[in-house]
């Protein structure tokens, strides 16, 4: 009897030991995105960087920290699973571009805004989303980042990546599946592909 | 004691994880399947609903007239007009109409049962009419903390829910939905800018007037956000269904908040 006792209480320690691991993994993930905030503020305001050189700095410093290929792959839906292997290479490398350069065009309004984290929450073991405001001279923007933790860490990756960002909550990804969807039930995946060039 | 205590603690956190276990093993399940699984476990979040779009052809068509007038009539002016007015003067501009819908929140607030952001408005509307002068200045927020809190009637047959409805593309107003668009009606018997003659006094009775306030605040309000339409337009790739979730999207989240 003493012995399932003891049991327990080692089996429900270890569990407690479990959950403060995963609140550390929560502190840790906001840490990492307020370094990575930092980061990018500080080539912001470096005045010798030239506009091109310096969206590509930031573009750099941000890229482990997205999963761009999971989203290309989600803004699909079903109709991932129907395209050639050589076409989803393809929508992957559009797509990431397209990212980018929507990003790039999103840093040009940046005001002197500060980014305050208000929330962090775990809805599942390998799902985190922080949930930010973007606070400017006038009004204050919340800005939802959701990270998934993949299964094996990518060499160039962050151990937890961002898949979809809400902006006021308007999801990036839902948009770009309603749209993409849209198209595609009157266009082809070709003219998809080349719409996606013309913006980039 | 302590012993007992720390017990408890662990033991509630036990009967947690016990109760997580069977979406833990199946999100290893899901994890360890092949690359198709790593985007099952998102097909929750994801799901694909189906749009119920009656009035697809109109709203395309009026989303395409929608963006012609804003390329060809509204940017220019509002350019012109950004040229003539400082700065300044548009954030007045912008604040004197936004303390005009006071009444519109006001009311939309209590019928939610959000009674402090219905005081915390009465507060700005009576500070910034008065040290505000009739609302060109909002001292309430800088020296007083008190924010602005948008409600309409569309967000209150919302919280009631009551579900969107066809999307409606509206002309000028641009993205729209059947509950909004009634919504619009009991908001409007609340704003100080209307096109018909009432018991209580408004600040324009007649069409033309109403249609002049409505240009100014329109032309004031894109002259402070010139970017902001086409930066969202830039992430188009079919302008309307984009915009539909937009809106849809971000009405919900309005609703929720």
């Amino acid at each position: 009897m003493k012995n399932i006792f003891k049991k327990i209480v080692v089996l429900c320690v270890a569990l407690l030991f479990a959950q403060n691991l995963a609140a550390d993994e929560q502190s840790n993930l906001k840490n990492r995105f307020l370094d990575k905030i930092n980061e990018v503020i500080l080539i912001v305001e470096d005045k010798r960087l030239s506009k091109d050189d310096r969206n590509r700095s930031i573009v750099k410093a941000l890229t482990p920290m997205f999963d761009f290929e999971l989203m290309a792959k989600l803004s699909l839906g079903n109709a991932w699973r129907e395209l050639k292997k050589e076409n989803q290479e393809r929508f992957i490398e559009l797509y990431v571009e397209r990212m980018k350069q929507s990003y790039s065009a999103k840093i040009d309004a940046y005001e002197d805004e500060k980014v305050e984290v208000k929330k962090i929450e775990q809805p599942q073991k390998n799902r985190i989303a922080l949930t930010t405001d973007l606070v400017g001279k006038s009004e204050k923007l919340e800005i939802v980042y959701k990270y998934h933790k993949p299964s094996s860490k990518q060499a160039d990756k962050d151990e937890w990546l961002v898949y979809d960002v809400e902006i006021l909550g308007v999801s990036i990804l839902k948009t770009d599946r309603a749209q993409f969807k849209e198209f595609l039930q009157t266009k082809s995946i070709y003219e998809l592909m080349d719409a996606l060039v013309k913006q980039s | 004691m302590a012993f007992v205590f720390t017990f408890v603690v662990t033991l509630s956190g036990c009967s947690s994880k016990t109760l997580e276990k069977p979406s833990e093993v199946a999100v290893v399940e899901q994890e360890s399947d092949d690359f198709n699984g790593e985007l099952e476990g998102f097909s929750d979040e994801f799901e694909d609903k189906e749009v119920y779009d009656p009035f697809s052809g109109y709203n395309r068509a009026m989303t395409t007239f929608n963006d012609g007038m804003y390329e060809y009539a509204l940017k220019p002016v509002a350019n012109g007009y950004n040229y003539v007015m400082h700065v300044e003067v548009r954030e007045s501009v912008k604040n004197f109409f936004n303390n005009l819908y006071f009444p519109m929140r006001f009311v939309n607030n209590v019928l939610q049962g959000k009674f402090s952001y219905a005081a915390e408005e009465t507060g700005r509307f009576v500070i910034n009419t008065t040290v505000g002068i009739l609302g060109l200045f909002d001292p309430a927020k800088v020296h007083f903390n008190l924010e602005v809190h948008n409600e309409d009637f569309g967000q209150t047959l919302g919280f009631y829910g009551v579900g969107s409805g066809p999307h409606i593309v509206l002309p000028l107003f641009g993205p729209s939905n059947l509950r909004d668009l009634i919504g619009m009606y009991p908001d409007a018997l609340l704003s100080p800018l209307d096109y018909t003659e009432r018991s209580y006094w408004t600040l324009t009775d007649t069409w033309p007037e109403y249609l002049g306030a409505k240009t100014v605040e329109k032309v004031n309000y894109i002259s402070l956000n010139m970017d902001r339409y086409e930066k969202m337009r830039g992430d188009a790739v079919d302008l309307y269904p984009y915009f539909r979730d937009v809106y849809e999207q971000y009405r919900n989240k309005q609703i929720e908040e």
